[in-house]
């Protein structure tokens, strides 16, 4: 049996080799003041960690972009679940819903600073800001797209209140409402960087703009990757919690 | 329900919604809050002393030519990565990443790379929508139905001819999508890049909130909410002439 050349296993490996190398060409043509090649960044991050200091700025970090998503989430499932609930509601709300959603959430900056401040409150406010309305879509999706049979069949069982939304609509809707989780926290780790850069400058954001203000690109780059992965890895961790809570749900679509 | 009655209470909704803020308005003050009737009042002078409507213009068109540098980018690599196993191999782990970096985390870097001027605010669009428009056409590419190729290689079509009058057809309503998202992620990227470095109409949302009335603020951010609905209502009614079979398609953006 012939092993294809294009398999990912193969070709993945293959694919950040030659990205690094391309990657370490152009470094060498380009001014250090500008770019700086992967063997420069891995140093850097290497003596960062070394150091102490990036693993104290994610720490750091972490803090606004946990208490801002768990609050955004905390309170977009249930107004969606409730919400979502009511037809009416539902289109009555959609409009308005769709047109704040539209307002770039960084533009809310200067009016989070005067009812926040320039601290902890401010960012807090802009990751929940920025994570809140993408969780809540999701979960409204998830609530208007029960099947109405499972309804009707709740009702003819007389299932009511409580153990109707316990029962049903919640373990129905909960494929959604994990999307809308997974989606939410990687917009909350880009509000948690994008609040550092704009409201006082504290962290990894502090971090980006002294190394960038001193032309330590290497540096820059090195925080910037930080970031991505510590996105990728929230998101990630939330997918493996889909799997674990709703299993039924990643064995259909499997 | 009837499409009288939706609109009946999409308009409510609305109109709830402008009360709702009137009400805090006059409760909080100009200060922290301005009131709905005060924001539309001042809205002239907020024009006027901010040269609104020309800064807008001018960030507009620079979002513009980073934005369709990122559809044509975004489409052309998304097409050849659904169709080839060796590119989708060699390009998926840095599209990967490139997708999950925060762009925020990009402009002191960018700033750095391109300047203050036209170069920086249309690479960071750029960057924000080509990921989105490059995915979802992506997962398309992928998707056309290999019946439909076989057929087509049935009858003989040469590749040129499949590829206008078999694989076009089939990734228009993706790419529709993917346009749409990107345009949502590259208005957020230009105001971001605008409040950085003070100019166009980030520039203006900066220097309103800076004010000690929230008057010119809000005008501000009511503006490029109604410019962020329009334009997406725009793509989505082009989406709806063009390609009304596929609307259904539309799910994918939420």
């Amino acid at each position: 049996m012939r092993i294809s050349l294009t398999r990912p296993l193969v070709l993945y490996p293959v694919s950040i080799v030659l990205g690094l190398g391309v990657w370490e060409a152009l470094a060498q043509v380009m001014p250090r003041a500008l770019f700086a090649p992967p063997s420069a960044v891995l140093g850097r991050l290497a003596a960062m960690t070394g150091d102490g200091s990036l693993p104290t700025a994610l720490l750091g970090s972490v803090q606004h972009m946990l208490v801002g998503y768990l609050l955004a989430a905390l309170l977009a499932i249930p107004v969606g679940i409730i919400v979502g609930r009511s037809t009416a509601i539902a289109t009555a709300v959609e409009p308005i819903l769709n047109a704040v959603y539209a307002i770039p959430p960084v533009a809310l900056v200067p009016f989070f600073m005067i009812w926040f401040g320039l601290y902890f409150e401010g960012r807090v406010a802009l990751v929940f800001a920025m994570c809140f309305f993408e969780i809540l879509i999701n979960v409204l999706q998830g609530v208007r797209n029960i099947d109405r049979g499972l309804l009707d069949a709740a009702r003819s069982l007389d299932l009511t209140g409580l153990a109707l939304y316990r029962k049903v609509v919640i373990p129905a809707a909960s494929p959604f409402i994990f999307t809308g989780l997974r989606v939410g926290i990687g917009r909350a780790v880009n509000a948690m960087i994008t609040a550092e850069l704009f409201f006082s400058a504290v962290y990894l954001g502090q971090m980006l703009k002294t190394s960038s203000n001193a032309f330590d690109i290497a540096s820059t780059f090195a925080v910037i990757f930080v970031v991505s992965l510590f996105g990728l890895a929230c998101q990630e961790a939330m997918r493996l919690a889909e799997r674990v809570v709703i299993p039924w749900h990643h064995e259909s679509t499997a | 329900m009837s499409r009288g009655k939706a609109w009946a209470l999409r308009l409510a909704g609305i109109a709830v919604f402008v009360l709702g803020w009137e009400i805090a308005g006059r409760i909080f003050g100009d200060a922290l809050f301005a009131p709905f009737s005060a924001v539309i009042a001042g809205f002239p002078a907020t024009v006027r002393d901010y040269h609104l409507f020309a800064e807008l213009a001018g960030s507009l068109r620079q979002l513009l030519l980073g934005y369709l540098l990122g559809c044509i980018v975004g489409i052309v690599l998304g097409i050849m990565m659904g169709r080839s196993a060796l590119l989708d191999g060699l390009l998926q782990p840095w599209v990967s990443m490139m997708f999950v970096t925060s762009i925020a985390s990009l402009v002191p870097l960018f700033i750095i790379t391109f300047g203050f001027g036209l170069m920086f605010r249309v690479t960071i669009v750029f960057m924000a929508a080509v990921w989105y428009v490059l995915l979802v056409t992506y997962h398309g590419a992928r998707s056309v139905s290999p019946d439909l190729l076989q057929t087509a290689r049935a009858f003989e079509s040469s590749r040129l001819q499949t590829f206008f009058k078999v694989m076009l057809p089939a990734l228009y309503p993706y790419i529709l999508v993917g346009m749409r998202i990107g345009l949502a992620h590259a208005i957020r990227a230009m105001v971001i890049a605008e409040m950085y470095v003070i100019v166009g109409f980030g520039g203006v949302v900066y220097n309103a909130g800076v004010e000690i009335s929230t008057v010119s603020l809000l005008g501000a951010l009511l503006t490029i909410m109604l410019v962020g609905v329009a334009l997406n209502e725009a793509l989505k009614w082009f989406a709806h002439r063009t390609a009304p079979w596929y609307s259904e398609r539309q799910q994918l953006s939420n």
